[in-house]
């Protein structure tokens, strides 16, 4: 009966063992593809596109644009110290100097709303870090290879971001909902919103430094349920980004933050 | 019997080749072909978009190899594809599952029966089979969406439902328009290979 068995396996193996060895190797090769996410792939990804990747000129642009964002930011933060009496530490810390990261490609499935960066772990990106772009928030950094690292899109339906009003400080929760507005679910059950409000993230939210300009209200829904509702325009063009810039992630209260700091401190200090 | 070709140049005519030879040269040209797949999916180029939505090739490449093949092989690699995609975007919920169904689909379409082999139906299969393979992925969405009930994680039903309609056109045209690029190819290499095995 073994040796039946034995002999069974021998001639199946002698027919299509190749073949299963083909199926298994494919089958591990995907799954490491997938634990990595990708990582390998996009890392040639990187190379080979570095040559088409946008004009590096338009770092110069970005940085006059930065300003011009950073005159906007400091409006907001104006408007905090009056309520708050002094600087928050997170806000001084977002001020440090971000890693610029041209865009090298966009989402691989429509169902998610991300794009590829080219620069990764060598230059001093971490999961979780924030991305903007000339105008205001763009997303954050979801996964790191060596050179690249991916961006979760606002405009995605699965980001949500703790934002606040300028005007207001009514407060809600931005989700994405295509290329060009967000909508906010407000807290409050009546809460003082109008079109043309300016929309920043909030001291609330524990992924993002409070403060960055978001959009602006274009529509407003107070009856919506189960809470009311406002639509934003993001202030940053997502579907047509070239470069973006890169902050360390915020310090989340509970973890040690002389540690984090730290650490940030390194990121950043190669450049 | 392949010690008769080992010192011989590279470059023969493919008939010649040994068994072992072609089998290897074979496997090589099926992962550089879902290779360059891979690398094509965060490209945008000039008329390969669509509201924002480019060609979904590894399913026209899950098409293109079930097509003369058993529903087992359409299976394995529509999950051997489905696990890449997962670490090409993000792996939940995973697309492993629209592509398998895909690859056993087509398989089991009877196409001496119903489709001739040209441009069209091959453009018309990659069209029904994206449709087919976007509303797996709403239905897992609309699940997971169901099981985690306001944790806010995932989008609500609507919101899944209307995305999905919106961009299954898109999708599907831009996909079936570009899949003769990959398929022919392809379909010339494995039809080569099959009747020089004869």
């Amino acid at each position: 009966m073994k040796g039946n068995s034995v002999y069974l396996f021998r001639r199946w193996w002698e027919r299509h063992g190749l073949q299963a060895l083909g199926v298994g190797l494919a089958l591990s090769l995907a799954l490491l593809v997938r634990q990595t996410q990708g990582g390998l792939v996009f890392d040639i990804y990187q190379r080979l596109a570095s040559p088409f990747a946008a004009d590096p000129t338009s770092q110069e642009e970005l940085e006059t644009a930065r300003v011009r964002e950073l005159e906007q930011r400091l409006a907001e933060l104006e408007h905090q110290y009056q309520l708050v009496g002094k600087l928050s530490e997170e806000a001084k810390k977002s001020q440090k100097n971000p890693i610029f990261a041209p865009v090298v490609g966009r989402s691989a499935h429509h169902w998610w709303q991300q794009v590829t960066l080219g620069r990764g772990r060598r230059d001093g990106v971490k999961e979780g870090d924030i991305v903007t772009a000339p105008g205001g928030l763009v997303g954050r950094i979801t996964s790191v290879s060596d050179r690249t690292s991916r961006v979760l899109l606002l405009s995605d339906p699965t980001s949500r971001v703790g934002v606040t009003l300028g005007r207001s400080r009514a407060m809600g929760f931005m989700r994405g909902e295509n290329e060009k507005q967000g909508t906010i679910e407000f807290f409050d059950k009546v809460p003082d919103v109008k079109k043309g409000d300016r929309v920043f993230t909030s001291s609330f939210s524990q992924l993002f430094h409070p403060g960055y300009p978001v959009g602006e209200v274009v529509a407003v829904k107070l009856d919506a349920s189960p809470a009311p509702q406002a639509t934003v325009k993001f202030d940053a063009s997502l579907s047509s980004l070239e470069w973006t810039s890169i902050y360390p992630q915020p310090n989340i209260p509970h973890a040690e933050p002389e540690f984090s700091t730290e650490s940030n401190d390194e990121g950043l200090s190669e450049h | 019997m392949t010690r008769g070709y080992r010192n011989t140049s590279p470059f023969l005519p493919l008939w010649r080749w040994s068994a072992k030879t072609s089998r290897i040269v074979n496997w090589g040209v099926t992962i550089a072909s879902v290779f360059l797949c891979l690398l094509a999916l965060p490209v945008r180029l000039p008329g390969m978009e669509l509201l924002g939505i480019g060609p979904n090739w590894l399913l026209i490449w899950v098409v293109a190899w079930s097509v003369k093949r058993s529903p087992l092989q359409g299976a394995i690699a529509g999950l051997v594809l489905g696990l890449l995609q997962d670490g090409m975007s993000s792996p939940h919920p995973t697309h492993a599952l629209g592509l398998i169904v895909v690859g056993v689909l087509t398989a089991l379409l009877q196409k001496q029966r119903y489709i001739q082999e040209d441009f069209i139906s091959v453009a018309l299969i990659v069209f029904g089979m994206t449709a087919i393979a976007e509303t797996v992925m709403a239905l897992q969405f609309s699940l997971a969406s169901l099981r985690g009930a306001g944790d806010g994680t995932f989008p609500s039903l609507s919101y899944i439902w209307t995305y999905h309609q919106r961009i299954t056109l898109a999708s599907a045209l831009l996909s079936s328009l570009w899949a003769p690029v990959l398929y022919f190819p392809l379909e010339r290499w494995w039809e080569t290979l099959r009747s020089m095995e004869e």
